[in-house]
């Protein structure tokens, strides 16, 4: 009974559900705004809750959290500019209806699903953590290895007309994640002898450039084009249609709680991963991926949300962070005199339980403040373009400028921006670019480390991936995905027809 | 696949580009460490590097095979004039964003861009950004501490000003 | 009672006056070198809000990261000298000229304040055939590459540390590159990699709670926090002549930072330290509090390059000799 009473600290107590509330409302505009990310907000927050308790600080950031990883799906549907790297595969399918005038129904949909994931993620949490982080920490190099491979061969999904277009914007995006000093080595890769490229290409300004500057730049073809008007219809998706898609988002929520738990991928790579899974496993959908696809949206959106509960598990359970945001979280957990490691959950029950509960509360709040005032921000794309354009580039450069308070953020943001422009004209896809980047490290870090580990000898890294049940389920994934998405396929299937 | 549609103007040109900056790249990969071991920091590099230079191959090859489009033209439907000046005025941006800061510079900015794409007067235009301006201000500085550079304007000693007066703790 | 108001405002606006002159007039930008969540992340954020209270200030704190802090110590080595910009590092530094990391170190700045030095610890999985330092060296020797070292790069605590364990008893074993401490102890409780040269503070909990297992203390005392956990000269008194070392936390300011500015930067840094909340975090994380400012801070620095540059010279781990920067012999 004593989990009970834990569960409802942050009910009972109107103070800490106002500080849920208020996080998670900030949260959405944090994730919407290309950026301003919630890694940032929560660091910011460690100063500004510093005399607080610690369970007003954590529910504050806990909002913050939630908030963000659903706000991200905002400008991703409205301006095709994603305000998190969790929304990118969010965008593929949530641009095309916005242009459709669907804007309303995704972003309806989007929330609903989001909801769902967040609570199978928080659920995972609360009934398996111990379970699921046991599994998560037997992640070997190689295994990790063969995720990035995994993630890689999503290329065959995102390269819409020209695989091998496709295949030269990934390659191109892997080549990109390696600029500057390699941190294993420090060797220095691709920095052509520049000092300022020593410190790589930022990511964010890699995707701010890429999907904002050469969307505006291709809108300015059509500027004089009124937008498209959107038709306010049903925001709410019905029960029917969210029960259709509910198989599709328990598959793809599982996916991302296991991928957020994990301590080296987040919940960008779990959206990827579930919009891929999602175009395997839809045979027929209404409207093609990349169109509009409904399940393109489920997807992504349920496995990110899901993935923040499951970056939790490796936290309160072992002390491990999941990603990024809670590496922070165990900072503040420090400085508010905490001591998380394994010891945690034994010795301070209370805090395992308020963290559900308030993952829980915020994820309630973010329905809530996700289905009210859509008819507002769907007016966004309703603004004129000529004034909206601007604002969007100027949002761009702010944003690039403050990941790392730094000007070279924002000329590599306006070349990838120039760069993808290009590449969008000649037929090129973008999506590979990013995934390349999202990538890069987790492929080629855990490449040399699996093979410095078994020598530098490829025959002993084989037997070791055969003789590990997870390795092989891995190997067997990597195979049969790279042989369907590829000519292979034919010839094999030619041959025993 | 795409042997049926036309090739547009510049993209022999840029597929031309994009093949030898590949080979470039492999190049530069090969400098890194060249083939020391299987776990070098250069061996990912030179793998993709060498995709990259044999994708570029590909659809250069196929863009040869391409007709030339009818109807299109570089300096219309590739680089029409909108697009370059708003690319000039991006690096304009980045330009004086450290000499002149933040707010000046965004003010300009957008009253430019706003006057060049929607035509009407030079005051609406700079009404509206000084609207955009204050509430990327609000946002970006005031609630999420991001330091734009300063610049001519001494925004921050104001707001330490303005903050002092408010708390009443002027000493 | 209109008057008195009147007045009221004068002696506020009379007030606030001075307060322009006087430093700090605006927020102070702190930078610090590592991301977010890490050890010096931490510390600086918890030690950096009783500071402000001391200051009457505000600092606002900001991660910058890469080039193995570089970029943080070039971007505050760049901006004006007038205390508005300041840093918040670790050792790092200290190594990049021997390392070709960079051609600035702490030389190019004013300690505020050394807050406190960490102590280096051998840990291990769990289930490692092997539990003192004398064992895993015989293991090592029976079993040549078969262990797996984890290490950070080179110049990184774990790589001094086996500088200073090959300079003493050579292992051959596997070393698999990590890109912080962090990952490194995750995979070694994963079984991906079976040692670990560590920062006490960043093992601490995983060792109470029977996630890893402490091989050794690299320091000539016993720590409060694991006081059962052995030193290594306890076992292997060679190891006495580079100790006690560790990694270290500091606040520092561009040199030719007026003279007033340090001092109140100093006055309030080292108020700081006092606080009992962070005196509590520091030892809880099983670092050791120094809070050195002024010509102590500038020997210990000193003294420390010294060491782990010839240190990492002698290891054949540098790409430059500490010769060539006047760095004398220890």
């Amino acid at each position: 009974m004593d989990i009970l009473t834990w569960l409802l600290v942050p009910i009972v107590n109107l103070d800490l559900l106002a500080l849920i509330a208020v996080g998670t409302f900030a949260g959405i505009y944090v994730g919407a705004i290309p950026g301003l990310s919630v890694t940032m907000a929560v660091s910011i927050l460690i100063s500004f809750t510093f005399s607080w308790d610690v369970y007003p600080a954590l529910a504050l950031m806990i909002g913050i959290y939630m908030g963000g990883v659903y706000g991200g799906s905002r400008t991703a549907i409205l301006l095709n500019i994603p305000g998190a790297p969790s929304a990118i595969a969010t965008a593929l399918d949530g641009y095309p209806m916005a242009q459709k005038g669907l804007a309303g129904e995704a972003i309806g949909i989007v929330t609903v699903v989001s909801f769902i994931g967040g609570f199978i993620g928080i659920f995972a949490l609360a009934a398996f953590a111990p379970t699921i982080s046991d599994f998560a920490i037997r992640f070997q190099p190689r295994d990790y290895m063969m995720l990035g491979m995994l993630g890689i061969l999503l290329v065959g999904s995102l390269s819409g007309g020209s695989l091998v277009k496709g295949i030269f914007a990934g390659a191109f995006g892997i080549a990109i994640g390696a600029v500057g000093m390699d941190p294993l080595t420090f060797t220095e890769r691709f920095t052509f002898d520049i000092p300022a490229m020593r410190q790589g290409v930022s990511f964010i300004a890699v995707m701010i450039g890429m999907f904002g500057i050469s969307e505006g730049l291709m809108q300015l073809h059509t500027i004089k084009a009124t937008a498209v008007k959107q038709k306010i219809g049903r925001i709410i998706p019905s029960w029917a249609s969210v029960r259709r898609h509910l198989p599709l988002g328990a598959q793809t929520s599982a996916i991302g709680t296991v991928i957020g738990a994990l301590p080296g991928t987040g919940g960008d790579i779990a959206a990827l991963m579930a919009y891929d899974h999602a175009r395997r496993v839809t045979k027929n959908p209404e409207v093609p991926f990349g169109k509009g696809a409904i399940q393109g949206l489920v997807a992504p959106e349920t496995a990110n949300n899901a993935a923040v509960g499951g970056a939790f598990i490796p936290m309160l359970t072992l002390g491990i962070p999941g990603d990024a945001v809670t590496a922070i979280m165990i900072g503040a957990l420090f400085i508010h005199g905490l001591n998380p490691g394994p010891l945690l959950m034994t010795s301070q029950p209370d805090m395992f339980w308020f963290i559900v509960s308030a993952l829980g509360i915020a994820n309630c709040f973010m329905l809530i403040f996700g289905l009210t005032g859509i008819r507002f921000f769907v007016k966004v794309v309703e603004m004129p373009r000529t004034v909206l354009l601007p604002v969007i580039l100027l949002l761009s450069i702010v944003g690039a400028y403050a990941v790392n308070n730094s000007l070279s953020d924002v000329y590599w943001m306006l070349g990838f921006g120039v760069f993808g422009y290009f590449l969008r004209l000649y037929g090129y896809p973008l999506a590979p670019v990013i995934l390349g980047v999202i990538m890069s490290r987790l492929l080629d870090d855990n490449w040399r480390r699996a093979i410095i580990s078994d020598r530098e000898e490829l025959d002993r890294l084989f037997m070791g991936i055969l003789s590990s049940p997870l390795s092989l389920a891995l190997f067997t994934a990597v195979v049969l995905i790279f042989v369907s998405k590829t000519p292979l396929w034919g010839l094999i299937f030619r041959k025993k027809g | 696949m795409q042997g049926k549609q036309p090739r547009r103007p510049g993209e022999l040109v840029f597929n031309i580009g994009m093949t030898l900056g590949s080979l470039y790249l492999l190049y530069s990969a090969w400098g890194i460490s060249g083939f020391e071991a299987l776990s070098a920091p250069g061996t990912v590099p030179m793998v993709t590097t060498a995709i990259m230079v044999i994708c570029g191959a590909l659809i250069l090859w196929e863009t040869l095979q391409k007709p030339k489009v009818t109807g299109e033209r570089l300096d219309r439907d590739i680089l029409p004039l909108p697009v370059i000046v708003t690319i000039l005025m991006v690096l304009a941006y980045a330009l004086a964003l450290k000499p002149l800061g933040f707010l000046p510079t965004s003010f300009v900015f957008l009253t430019v861009m706003i006057r060049y794409l929607a035509g009407g007067s030079v005051i609406r235009a700079a009404l509206l950004a000084l609207l955009i301006v204050a509430l990327v201000y609000g946002i970006f500085r005031l609630v999420f501490t991001v330091l734009m550079p300063p610049g001519i304007v001494p925004e921050g000693e104001i707001l330490a000003f303005v903050r002092n007066l408010l708390s009443g703790k002027g000493n | 009672m209109k008057t008195k108001l009147i007045g009221a405002a004068i002696a506020l606006a009379m007030g606030a006056m001075p307060a322009l002159a006087d430093y700090p007039t605006k927020e102070i930008q702190g930078i610090i070198q590592w991301g977010a969540g890490g050890s010096t992340d931490t510390v600086a954020r918890a030690v950096t809000p009783h500071a402000e209270k001391a200051l009457g200030g505000t600092i606002v704190m900001q991660n910058l990261t890469g080039g193995v802090g570089a970029i943080a110590l070039n971007k505050v080595a760049e901006d004006a000298a007038d205390g508005y910009t300041i840093l918040f590092g670790a050792e790092n530094p200290l190594l990049y000229k021997v390392m070709k990391l960079g051609d600035k170190d702490y030389s190019d700045f004013t300690p505020v304040n050394i807050l406190a030095r960490g102590t280096p610890i051998l840990v291990a999985r769990p289930d490692a055939p092997y539990n003192t330092f004398p064992e895993m060296i015989a293991y090592i020797n029976a079993n040549p590459k078969a262990v797996k070292f984890g290490s950070t790069g080179p110049g990184g605590l774990p790589s001094v540390v086996t500088a200073m364990i090959n300079s003493k008893t050579p292992v051959d074993v596997t070393y698999v590159p990590y890109d912080g401490d962090g990952p490194a102890l995750t995979a070694l409780q994963g079984g991906a990699i079976d040692v670990m040269p560590a920062v006490l503070g960043a093992a601490i909990e995983a060792i109470k709670g029977g996630k890893m297992k402490p091989i050794a203390l690299f320091d000539v005392n016993p720590s409060a926090a694991l006081p059962d956990v052995p030193t290594i000269t306890s076992t292997n008194p060679e190891f006495a002549d580079y100790l006690p070392w560790g990694p270290f936390f500091g606040v520092f300011v561009k040199k030719g930072t007026p003279d007033d500015v340090v001092a109140k930067l100093v006055a309030a840094y080292a108020e700081a330290t006092k606080h009992p909340d962070f005196v509590a975090l520091i030892e809880g994380r099983g670092f050791t509090m120094m809070s050195l400012s002024g010509a102590e801070a500038d020997a210990f620095l000193a003294g420390w390059q010294s060491t782990t540059s010839w240190l990492v010279h002698d290891a054949g781990l540098a790409k430059a000799s500490p010769a060539d920067f006047g760095i004398p012999k220890p």
